[in-house]
């Protein structure tokens, strides 16, 4: 067996290893490049910046623990600068398995920014049947959610006063990690109720998501932990995100180095079979 | 009892098919109120659907222990697990921290299935790895430019990538704006133009086969 043979099938657990020290290196040791950012993560941005205090934001955390490295900080940064904006903040959440990472999230951010439950904002929790949530939030926000997540009647809460049901929502963002999620809330909540959306996802996600970007179906997205890291630089409050951002620079390398290795063995063993493939002819 | 298990399904499907299709264009209060009153039958089934969901699997998995079929010990973790967490999730009143003190449940959330979900989610990464190394090859012309491609958008989507070629932040976005956006796009319509076929055959009842293969 030649050397480009052996090399081909090396020991997986080598590869483990590589990217193992590609993500604990860097964060031991973190570099800080800058991070340029990209016209979709600004969008977003750009479109809380311009609405007046008081609007209605509505931040649907569809995501479960298994991304919470990516979507967290997401939902971290939005909720900073929602508060920092004092628009009214609406959390909820489809997926029944994120109920409880979102309460957590919204009452930190809510108590490190000095709001209060109920008059600057309310987290809604969660309520079956996936899809149908979004439409009957559009018919009536308290028929689907009678009472917000500890309990108290919806009716009456200071933060939804004026409010009846999603056309009364000035912008939406739905971090989504699968169905549903920011397609749902296209499909069955911007598309007939008319507020202005936008979307945060995981990384493999985003190119799936870009052809609703580009026909302004949604007016920003933020990708994958990438997206997380340039919200935080644009709300100057570096966190998680940005910290990762090494990490998986490091790791993208490496991908990167093993795929071009792989096909230099790839070429060398295809080649060297074809040459004693001719001589043996 | 065919006509209860056939024709009753089909007539309530034809019916709630057109009704509602003809809904999304018709701004009338009263259409409004009947969309209204079905969203909340629908979360009301969807309620039910959990509940048949968890009966199901508790069903599937009381099978494979009483057989022994293998890998029943899982089967048996799996029932431990979800009755244990139905248990304290029931004490706890379904919260996981009540004026700030974590519940049992809560702590069941927070240090069981958060670590565990994340534990899942993160391997997925060495495991790419090994698999880019295994089997992302150029033995076509195609699989060369589904290479070049990867590579590019690999670098810039991270600082260090942009730090070194600065050029493959801009290709990179041109990728995903638009060869990705345009390649998704014919897809989403092509699989929009085959669910709107499919819809229009299960509304006029062409398309049976969500109403099971029972005996008629």
């Amino acid at each position: 067996m030649t050397f480009a043979e052996r090399m081909l099938r090396i020991d997986r657990r080598i590869i483990f290893l590589v990217i193992g020290f590609c993500t604990l290196l860097p964060l031991l040791y973190p570099v800080g490049l800058p991070i340029k950012i990209s016209p979709e993560v600004r969008g977003v941005y750009d479109y809380i910046e311009s609405l007046p205090e008081g609007s209605v934001f509505l931040l649907s955390l569809d995501f479960d623990p298994a991304s919470k490295p990516e979507l967290h900080p997401q939902a971290i940064s939005l909720l900073r600068h929602a508060f920092r904006k004092n628009l009214r903040v609406i959390a909820m959440t489809l997926w029944v398995s994120g109920t409880g990472m979102a309460d957590q999230v919204v009452t930190q951010v809510a108590r490190e920014m000095g709001k209060e439950s109920g008059k600057d904002y309310v987290f809604l929790g969660w309520s079956p049947g996936g899809t149908a949530v979004i439409i009957n939030m559009g018919q009536d926000l308290y028929g689907a959610f009678p009472a917000d997540y500890n309990g108290k009647p919806t009716k009456g809460l200071p933060v939804l006063q004026g409010i009846a049901n999603l056309r009364d929502v000035n912008y939406a963002v739905s971090l989504g990690a699968g169905n549903p999620g920011v397609e749902a809330w296209y499909v069955f909540g911007k598309d007939k109720y008319k507020f202005e959306l936008a979307g945060g996802c995981t990384g493999v996600m985003a190119p799936g998501l870009y052809p609703l970007l580009r026909s302004g179906q949604i007016n920003g997205l933020i990708g994958g932990l990438r997206g997380a890291a340039e919200y935080e630089i644009l709300i100057d409050q570096k966190g998680k995100a940005v910290a990762g951002m090494d990490a998986q620079s490091a790791t993208h390398l490496a991908i990167i180095v093993l795929v071009i290795l792989c096909n230099l063995f790839y070429f060398s063993s295809r080649n060297r079979a074809r040459q004693q493939g001719q001589a043996g002819a | 009892m065919i006509f209860l298990r056939r024709q009753v399904p089909l007539l309530i499907t034809l019916i709630t098919g057109i009704v509602f299709a003809a809904q999304y264009y018709v701004p009338h209060p009263a259409s409004e109120q009947m969309l209204t009153s079905v969203t909340k039958w629908l979360q009301i089934i969807g309620g039910f659907a959990l509940v048949l969901g968890v009966s199901s699997l508790f069903h599937v998995h009381a099978i494979k222990i009483r057989r022994k079929e293998a890998g029943w010990g899982y089967s048996f973790v799996l029932y431990v697990s979800m009755l244990g967490t139905i248990a304290v999730g029931l004490w706890s009143n379904g919260k996981e921290a009540v004026d700030g003190t974590m519940t049992a449940f809560g702590w069941i959330y927070n240090f069981m299935m958060v670590p565990l979900q994340g534990t899942m989610f993160a391997i997925l990464a060495f495991f790419i790895a090994s698999a880019a190394y295994r089997s992302f090859r150029a033995r076509s012309r195609e699989a060369a430019v589904l290479l070049i491609a990867a590579v590019i958008v690999m670098m810039g989507r991270v600082p260090l990538g942009e730090y070194l070629i600065p050029l493959s932040g801009d290709l990179s976005q041109w990728i995903l704006n638009v060869l990705n956006a345009s390649v998704r796009r014919a897809i989403l319509i092509g699989v929009s133009l085959g669910t709107v076929a499919l819809s229009i055959k299960i509304i006029f009842g062409m398309e049976r086969s969500y109403l099971g293969g029972g005996k008629e």
